[in-house]
């Protein structure tokens, strides 16, 4: 063979393979039946530094799990000047299955609590509304991410919780009202388990309630750019029969700028609380 | 993200700062680092900061007027003011010590529940105040006096209402947090937390989160005004910088107004030493611009929750023990009226 | 005739004793609490809130005619005492304790716990001093820095 001849097949030869690869797999790949698309891939939210998918943002949730974490028709305020402002919009609720598995006596509480949410909600007292209500209150939540912490900032009360990643063994020393969070990830999803939490802190302002024995595992999964999917599965062997779950998105605050900014309500609840001690109050 | 600033750069910002701080404080400067440390940093490439500080300190914020004119302790001296000063702070020093009834009530509770620190400022300095060099805080202007006088007054009385009292008595800052932080009696802590677009400063006491875009964004709206007022970060070689403005008139720290333009500087300079320098910069309130230096070390003992408001049996007992005052009066007015 | 220096320290002690608190005093103690009501209680912890601004313990206290009288005395934050190693197991209902201090202005059977003891005499929450408390599994003679 001649050497240009030669060097015209080697020239030649990777694109005669591609070609003849490509012809092959269209023979063999060509369906002979309708397509099958295969599931999307699940979304990969970007890496932070150390590779963990980086949740970091201001996150807020929509509807009304806040008032109602069960399905509800629209109510009434019990503030009547509110008028149609204050009155609590309908909901799908978030809970699983529908109903908080309540044992008798606590769905009697329940109850209780519902008929005088407005004096006994700790949340309208500016109490820290603990967890997992401070991530659907109607205010927006900060996420700020490192490896060894995960900080989450919330606008409402200036409530404060930090996610110890790397300390499984740290247990609390006492009983707080956001509770005591050490962190791991599963895959793409950050695992929160809380303990210690003061038995105080309600799910919503309709009642539902737990005691100081409440665990709660909280799981946050980057669903898309601009939301996360939040589940918390709930067990307190002293009110409920068996353990139960809630889940919704919360959504990235994109606003331009967007800050949390500052919802320090003490100052405005001193007067609901401390009113009828002030100089000159009638008792 | 923009290149860091050459490494090299980064130790010599610190000793100029550090000698800026040391040599206002005229008289007897520390020894200044001059070893090339640089600060580790983050994945990002600045320097970093992170981790929870303790600022506990017997430093004062002011240099008592029996030191004016020293600026820092010998060696020997600084041990003895120490100990006098922790015997002299001895929460377990009751009446049979000397202390009146009123000084006894004041101290309050045990020394076991106390945490002010047992030493001075490495330098051994009388004052956190590095300016001016007197190490005091400037006189304030007519109506920063007018308005100190209010509150005051206010506290002195039997409280009309919660608004007579501090803010951290109302459970709505901390008593060590302003911004700026400035060490006080317990919980001197603060947990630093950087990520690629913001600085947060959380402190200890009354759980407060200060966020710090890093980003350049524009401040709120003159008409927007915080408690904590409103925080911008920069870089300068190795110093955070953060600026704070948009305060309330209901905040005020030694006497400063809602004007108060505060600039806080972070530097580590060294391994477990932050070093926190603050001034104040308000002219409506005070004579001139006053700065303090503190110097905070890194800590691996947690920070707890420091949850206020949910428990603050207090002011209600305040409160009630003010009405019960105001009505002993006017008992003990009428009997005598008659 | 001391040397200088040592006066001129000396004299700043009683300067620091009002430094050392943002004047006025952190806290109202002297707003809700009695200069001229003193009391001495000896009772037994029925319950022990581990909050802030400041610790509660309640103390069941048997009166020489048989009554009972419940008390509420106040304490400092609670986080000083985390640190150094103590916990909500640490002060256990069925301890009793003296309590020395002053009680609220308004009468009611409030205090603060100025100066808070077991009937040995030893401070509570010192290092060696365990707290009497039921065995719990925790080593009373030197409490554990919470685990990192």
């Amino acid at each position: 063979m001649s050497p240009r001849l030669r060097l015209l097949l080697c020239a030649l030869s990777p694109v005669a393979l591609v070609a003849g690869v490509a012809v092959i797999s269209l023979a063999v790949t060509r369906p002979a039946q309708p397509v099958q698309l295969a599931e999307p891939a699940p979304y990969r939210a970007p890496r932070a530094a150390d590779g963990k998918p980086d949740l970091n943002g201001i996150w807020q949730a929509l509807g009304t799990a806040h008032w109602d974490i069960e399905g509800h028709a629209a109510r009434p305020s019990p503030v009547v000047a509110l008028g149609a402002l204050g009155a609590i919009p309908a909901g799908l609720g978030v809970v699983e299955g529908g109903e908080i598995p309540y044992q008798p006596w606590a769905a009697d509480q329940k109850q209780k609590n519902l008929e005088n949410w407005l004096s006994a909600d700790p949340a309208v007292k500016c109490f820290m509304p603990g967890v997992p209500r401070a991530n659907y209150m109607p205010f927006p939540f900060q996420i700020v991410q490192t490896p060894e912490f995960i900080l989450m900032a919330y606008e409402f009360a200036s409530a404060t919780r930090v996610v110890y990643m790397n300390k499984p063994d740290f247990e609390s020393p006492f009983d707080t009202w956001m509770g005591h969070s050490r962190g791991r990830w599963e895959g793409e999803t950050l695992v929160v388990d809380v303990t210690s939490q003061v038995g105080d802190t309600w799910f919503d302002s309709s009642g539902n309630f737990h005691t100081d024995s409440v665990h709660v595992v909280e799981r946050y999964t980057a669903i898309s750019p601009d939301a996360l999917l939040y589940e918390a599965t709930i067990e307190d062997p002293n009110v409920f029969t068996r353990p139960w779950k809630m889940s919704m998105p919360l959504y990235r605050r994109l606003d331009r700028n967007v800050q949390l900014l500052e919802f320090k309500c003490v100052e405005f609840v001193e007067e609901l609380m401390y009113g009828h001690l002030r100089r000159g109050a009638t008792k | 993200m923009k290149h860091p600033p050459l490494a090299s750069l980064g130790p010599l910002a610190v000793f100029a700062i550090f000698s800026w701080s040391t040599a206002l404080a005229a008289g007897q400067a520390a020894e200044p680092s001059t070893s090339a440390w640089s600060p580790p940093r983050t994945p990002w490439g600045d320097p970093d900061l992170s981790g929870i500080w303790d600022f506990r300190t017997l430093t004062p914020l002011e240099r008592p007027s029996e030191l004016s004119g020293k600026e820092t302790l010998s060696d020997e001296d600084a041990v003895k003011y120490e100990q006098d000063t922790l015997r002299a702070l001895d929460k377990d020093r009751r009446t049979s010590d000397g202390l009146t009834a009123e000084q006894d009530v004041r101290n309050a509770y045990n020394q076991f529940w106390w945490d002010y620190g047992t030493k001075l400022t490495e330098d051994k300095r009388t004052s956190l105040i590095v300016d001016p060099p007197d190490g005091r805080i400037p006189p304030l202007t007519p109506k920063a006096q007018e308005r100190a006088d209010a509150r005051a007054a206010a506290l002195q009385r039997p409280a009309h209402g919660p608004e007579d009292r501090t803010p951290w008595e109302r459970c709505i800052l901390g008593l060590n947090t302003g911004p700026p932080m400035n060490p006080s009696v317990y919980n001197n802590n603060l947990h630093l937390f950087q990520n690629r677009g913001y600085v947060v400063i959380l402190t200890e006491m009354a759980h407060d989160a200060r966020i710090v875009p890093m980003d350049g964004r524009p401040r709120l709206p003159e008409d927007i005004r915080q408690w904590r007022g409103d925080s911008r970060g920069r870089w300068e070689g190795s110093t955070l910088v953060v600026d704070t403005t948009n305060f309330t008139d209901k905040t005020s720290f030694r006497g400063s107004g809602a004007n108060l333009h505060l600039v806080e500087r972070f530097t580590r300079i060294d391994a477990d030493t932050l070093l926190y320098e603050y001034t104040i910069d308000d002219p409506e309130s005070f004579a001139r611009t006053w700065s303090a230096a503190i110097p905070m070390t890194k800590t691996d003992e947690p920070m707890f929750e420091y949850a206020c408001h949910e428990g603050n049996y207090g002011m209600t007992n305040l409160l009630e023990g003010a009405r019960a005052q105001e009505r002993l009066a006017e008992e003990t007015a009428k009997t005598k009226s008659k | 005739m001391r040397p200088n220096p040592s006066v001129a320290l000396a004299g700043v002690v009683l300067v620091l004793m009002v430094a050392a608190e943002p004047a006025p005093a952190h806290h109202a103690f002297a707003a809700e609490f009695d200069a001229d009501r003193p009391i001495h209680l000896e009772g037994t912890v029925t319950k022990m809130e581990w909050i802030n601004p400041h610790a509660w313990v309640h103390v069941e206290v048997e009166k020489p005619d048989g009554t009972v009288e419940k008390w509420m005395i106040e304490g400092g934050t609670p986080n000083t005492l985390f640190r150094r190693g103590f916990t909500k197991k640490s002060l256990l209902p069925g301890t009793k304790i003296v309590v020395a201090g002053y009680q609220a202005k308004d009468g009611s059977l409030k205090g603060n716990g100025r100066d808070l003891t077991l009937p040995d005499g030893r401070k509570l929450f010192m290092g060696s001093s365990g707290t009497g408390a039921p065995a719990d599994g925790s080593d009373p003679t030197d409490p554990k820095k919470p685990k990192k």
